[in-house]
């Protein structure tokens, strides 16, 4: 991807140094609350699901695989820093390892691939700058 | 308990003035409120030292980093109060996203309750006039952004542009369609005298051919930035009927909210429709009237694809079908649901939900003047998406 001296890299936090940790090594850690045992993205400081208020989040590697719900084609971005790298798309992806658990990221495959709700994708990682990688999805191939 | 609103009719807009929605004003915005606070007051009939309360939403609903400054950027109740010399007994501002609905909901509550006789609402919006309204140059993403923005996903045209185009994919549809609802709003904006695109409708290759943003939405899909204010008086319905104009009572309110936490901007279909379906329910326990009884339906378009999830979830068409609907001339103001007849904020500009507010009003009041609709009995104003947003039911007459 061209253009990404200024794309804005992600500042971890207390609830997120794990998960970037993780994408640095190009493995997706998701936060799962350890009382129901519920994924969570992004943690909050309290569990989604089970509502508890300590969800002693442990960040547990999972393979990234899932289907698109919908896309969408950037073609000018109010952020400078992918102005150099329109147009591009971005996926909205249902994570096969729980229903409704969600990311969006940019598809790799780029524009010219021709994508459809219920598409395959797995999870790769753009390095954006030394020691920091973003989540990104590639699809798989249809046989 | 019943849902039933006790406040039912208890409460009525008796005034109103809209300021010229320009582009750039060439006075600041807090001057602009000023004016148009006074006249909707003189509109009413009243002195100013009879408003006792203030309400609005003073957001400035831009993703860039425009400074909020109180009288320039931004203009909050106390702010008003202030300005006017007036020190009134209560003055709060509302904070979501529905901001036109949410501020009628604290204006009607503190009537109604007793908290304020006569209660000024006001809505400022602004045009910030360095840099362009969303951008922003950020190169470090921290808190709650830190898990889109590094992606790209960022600002509200990639957030409207994931559900529309899960609705166009879901149901078949083509993006050509929504030119039915761009040429509608045009034409009606262009008939009022106070909206940007006054004399300026378009047609529906101008649509075609307009600049696409975020697949599938396009530069005209979005409202205009623009600088205005607009303000309405709010009292009692005792107290409206002895001023000088029709009273239009507000027959209950309904909001909705998403029911789980979403990363930053992200709006599933299914999350805005699920709330747009609440809405409907509490609006009809909340005033006993259905949604196909209300002959004046403006709906929040400050979007456009907004249009067709109001559409649905209201249940004036059927789920999946809004954009055959609108193809077939089912919102065309003189043959169909008058649902844009105010022009709606693709037809004015980014006035948020006043336009749907004003419409309601002028058509319930019957002070539309040459845009009078024929039957204009229940008029609904609905605000933002679903699920962060709101409706107020008005009648012409109390139920």
């Amino acid at each position: 991807m061209s253009g990404d001296e200024h794309r804005p890299v992600p500042v971890p936090d207390e609830q997120s140094a794990a998960f970037w940790a993780a994408a640095a090594e190009h493995a997706l850690a998701l936060a799962r609350c350890v009382h129901c045992g519920c994924f969570a993205h992004p943690p909050g400081v309290v569990c989604a699901r089970c509502r508890h208020p300590k969800p002693g989040f442990e960040f547990t590697r999972i393979d990234g695989a899932g289907t698109v719900r919908s896309w969408t084609v950037i073609r000018d971005s109010f952020l400078p820093g992918f102005r150099g790298a329109v147009p591009f798309v971005l996926v909205d992806v249902e994570l096969d390892i729980q229903p409704d658990l969600r990311l969006i990221g940019r598809l790799v495959d780029g524009v010219g691939a021709e994508v459809r709700l219920g598409d395959r994708v797995t999870a790769v990682f753009d390095d954006v700058a030394p020691g920091i990688a973003v989540p990104a999805f590639a699809l798989e191939r249809r046989s | 308990m019943s849902p039933r609103f006790r406040a039912r009719c208890q409460v009525a807009i008796a005034g109103y003035a809209q300021s010229p929605i320009e582009r750039r004003a060439s006075r600041p915005l807090g001057v602009i409120a000023l004016d148009t606070a006074l006249q909707a007051i003189a509109d009413a009939g009243l002195a100013r030292d009879q408003i006792d309360g203030f309400v609005t939403a003073s957001l400035l609903p831009s993703a860039g980093p425009h400074e909020s400054v109180d009288g320039v950027s931004i203009v909050t109740a106390n702010w008003l109060a202030q300005q006017l010399g007036v020190h009134p007994r209560f003055a709060c501002g509302f904070q979501g996203f529905g901001q036109l609905a949410g501020s009628v909901m604290l204006a009607v509550n503190a009537v109604a309750s007793g908290a304020a006789n006569y209660v000024l609402l006001h809505r400022a919006l602004h045009n910030p006039p360095v840099g362009r309204y969303h951008a922003n140059p950020m190169t470090e993403a921290r808190g709650a952004l830190q898990w889109t923005a590094p992606q790209g996903y960022f600002g509200p045209l990639a957030m409207i542009a994931l559900p529309y185009n899960e609705y166009l994919q879901r149901y078949g549809a083509s993006r050509d369609a929504m030119a039915a609802v761009l040429v509608e709003a045009r034409a009606n904006g262009a008939r009022i005298p106070w909206s940007y695109w006054h004399d300026r409708p378009i047609t529906a290759d101008d649509y075609l051919a307009a600049r696409v943003i975020a697949d599938p939405i396009g530069v005209l899909d979005c409202d205009i930035p623009v600088d205005g204010v607009a303000a309405f008086v709010i009292t009692t319905a005792d107290r409206a009927r002895d001023l000088q104009h029709p009273p239009v009572y507000v027959a209950g309110y309904a909001q909705g909210s998403p029911r789980r936490a979403r990363l930053p901007l992200h709006w599933p279909l299914d999350d805005i429709m699920e709330a747009g379906f609440d809405i409907a329910r509490r609006l009809e326990e909340s005033s006993g009237l259905s949604p196909q009884e209300i002959d004046v339906p403006q709906l929040y378009d400050g979007f456009s694809p907004l249009v067709y999830f109001w559409l649905e979830s209201l249940g004036l068409c059927p789920v999946g079908e809004a954009h055959r609907f609108v193809q077939d001339d089912g919102i065309r103001t003189d043959s169909g649901l008058p649902v844009l007849s105010g022009g709606g904020a693709l037809g004015n500009g980014r006035m948020h939900g006043v336009p749907q507010m004003l419409e309601c009003y002028l058509q319930l009041s019957g002070r539309a003047a040459d845009r009078q609709l024929r039957s204009a009995r229940v008029g609904l104003a609905c605000h933002s998406s679903p699920h962060y947003g709101g409706a107020v039911l008005y009648t012409g007459e109390p139920l």
